[in-house]
């Protein structure tokens, strides 16, 4: 029984643990569809099936026809490509089924156990535990900020580590981040790094457990796997039990969120690709994080989350 | 003397700030999310009673804020054209009601949260980008907004939260759909979500 239990714990909490793979997508598609919507262009200006699109500007009336120029206008950085953010997905009937086991994982296992251990404890105390993660996840931002050659962000990450460590009480708490200091963590993992770089996402992936991924965040998360202390615990239990706990604490503060999404969606699997893609593309075009402008500003500011830790509570991953 | 400097400044910043976007954008934002909070802290309000008053209260707010229209032809993007009038005009009217049945209970469930103005970030002479935050107990959630002047009002067009743009969610899912259905069936996908929910 008892190792029965042994196994079981760590083989659910194993998942959690490797779960960092919220890393991304982007520029995969780049240069794909830029060719692609060329052609679709070409095409359409070619057939002449459309009415043309030049209408008269002086008159537009709100429910007027919907021109590629107001695409570019709107997205400057993407051009007239509607396309972009798009993932392929060759293994969609896959994905769709995982989509659904980690949907019900969520809503079976994962939330109850999350709420049951929010009723018992505080807030404050679940922020805490969240603050001290993150700082232990310094390492990987401040290597893939080396990596990405931003010595200010590896600086920044530095200066944070030993702020938090020690004023903040081994990190309990990120006076780095008050107003003050203002010394931002640097949402950078290696899935990130590898998009620096020019790679590509692939395809889309969604594994169990594990969530969205890709194969460039894939090996991204292995990368951050090496750089991230708790994966040293030994022996392994002590390792999984830990990360599972870190899950779990994280998910405790936002549940929510993924219901949200999922209930604002057409189709959850879809939205949730998108946001994935989304996501995962405006943290490689974002080189570190910025100061947070002066003025009034936030009293505290736990670990940074994105919405893809939310709304991917198994897919968690600090940096 | 002094006070000469004084008024010539003031002379130049009403000359400088005359034209149509001197923080419209911005404004457009900042006082219609004021207006939100009021209506969320209102004591009168705070009974759950009045939760449907709330609500009413917001679509008002919503429809002086957003530009419907915008954010559903953008959603669309090239499938708008696809769609005649009518068509247009229900879907613009489903979208709504898809978004308010999504996000009203989400809103009308802030209370304490604090918003700040950043800045905004003019796109085009119809165009500006405004960038705010969201300050809870636990987290910080930036949320950008996309606004275009119309008629000669700002409105809001997409919402930008934390880098993933609504509009595009949407799109992205629309696109789907459409690859696969005419525009009746989409509208009768959509009728369906918002008969469900």
């Amino acid at each position: 029984m008892r190792i029965l239990k042994l196994i079981w714990v760590p083989a659910v909490l194993y998942a959690f643990l490797f779960a960092g793979c919220a890393h991304g997508p982007q520029a995969v598609s780049t240069s794909a569809p830029q060719a692609e919507s060329l052609q679709l262009r070409l095409v359409s200006d070619t057939t002449g099936s459309e009415p043309p699109d030049v209408k008269a500007p002086e008159s537009p009336s709100p429910y007027d026809d919907y021109t590629d120029e107001e695409e570019s206008l709107d997205y400057p950085e993407e051009g007239a490509q509607a396309d972009l953010g798009k993932i392929a997905d060759p293994i969609e009937p896959f994905n769709r089924a995982m989509y659904e086991f980690n949907d019900r994982l969520y809503f079976w296992v994962l939330k109850p156990v999350a709420q049951g251990y929010s009723k018992v404890v505080p807030e404050s105390a679940r922020i805490s535990v969240s603050n001290f993660f993150s700082n232990l996840w310094s390492p990987v931002r401040l290597v893939n900020c080396l990596l990405q050659v931003n010595p200010m962000g590896a600086l920044t990450e530095l200066m944070r580590f030993w702020i938090n460590t020690t004023i903040g009480v081994v990190g309990l708490f990120d006076p780095a981040s008050s107003e003050e200091i203002n010394l931002q963590a640097q949402d950078e993992d290696f899935g990130q790094t590898l998009g620096f770089y020019g790679v590509g996402q692939g395809f889309y992936i969604v594994w169990p457990v594990l969530g969205p991924s890709s194969p460039r965040d894939m090996v991204g998360r292995i990368g951050d796997y090496f750089a991230y202390p708790i994966s040293y615990l030994d022996p392994w239990y002590v390792w999984s039990a830990v990360r599972g706990y870190e899950v779990v604490n994280d998910v405790s503060l936002r549940i929510g969120d993924y219901e949200s999404l999922k209930d604002a969606a057409i189709d959850p699997y879809v939205a949730m690709r998108d946001f994935y893609v989304q996501y995962r593309q405006k943290r490689v075009e974002a080189k570190g994080t910025k100061p947070k402008p002066v003025g009034e500003s936030a009293e505290t500011r736990p670990s940074p989350t994105g919405p893809m830790d939310r709304i991917f509570p198994l897919n968690r991953e600090e940096p | 003397m002094k006070i000469r400097f004084v008024g010539l400044g003031l002379v130049i910043i009403f000359l400088c700030s005359s034209p149509a976007h001197a923080g419209a954008p911005l404004d457009t934002v900042q006082v219609n999310s004021n207006k939100v909070l009021d209506v969320l802290r209102d004591p009168k309000l705070k009974p759950a009673s009045a939760k449907e008053i709330k609500k009413k209260k917001l679509e008002v707010i919503y429809a002086e804020m957003f530009d419907e229209v915008e954010l559903s032809r953008r959603t669309l993007a090239r499938n708008w054209n696809k769609l005649n009038d009518a068509q247009r005009k229900e879907f613009v009217h489903l979208y709504h009601q898809v978004l308010e049945k999504a996000y009203a209970d989400k809103i009308l469930s802030y209370t304490d949260e604090k918003i700040v103005f950043d800045r905004e970030a003019v796109i085009s002479a119809n165009m500006a980008e405004v960038y705010t935050r969201i300050i809870t107990s636990s987290k910080e959630i930036p949320i950008m907004y996309r606004v275009i002047l119309n008629d000669g009002t700002w409105r809001v067009y997409d919402v930008v939260v934390e880098n993933v743009s609504l509009v595009q969610n949407y799109r992205t899912q629309f696109n789907e759909i459409l690859a696969k259905n005419t525009p009746e069936q989409l509208l009768e996908i959509l009728r369906k979500k918002v008969k469900a929910s």
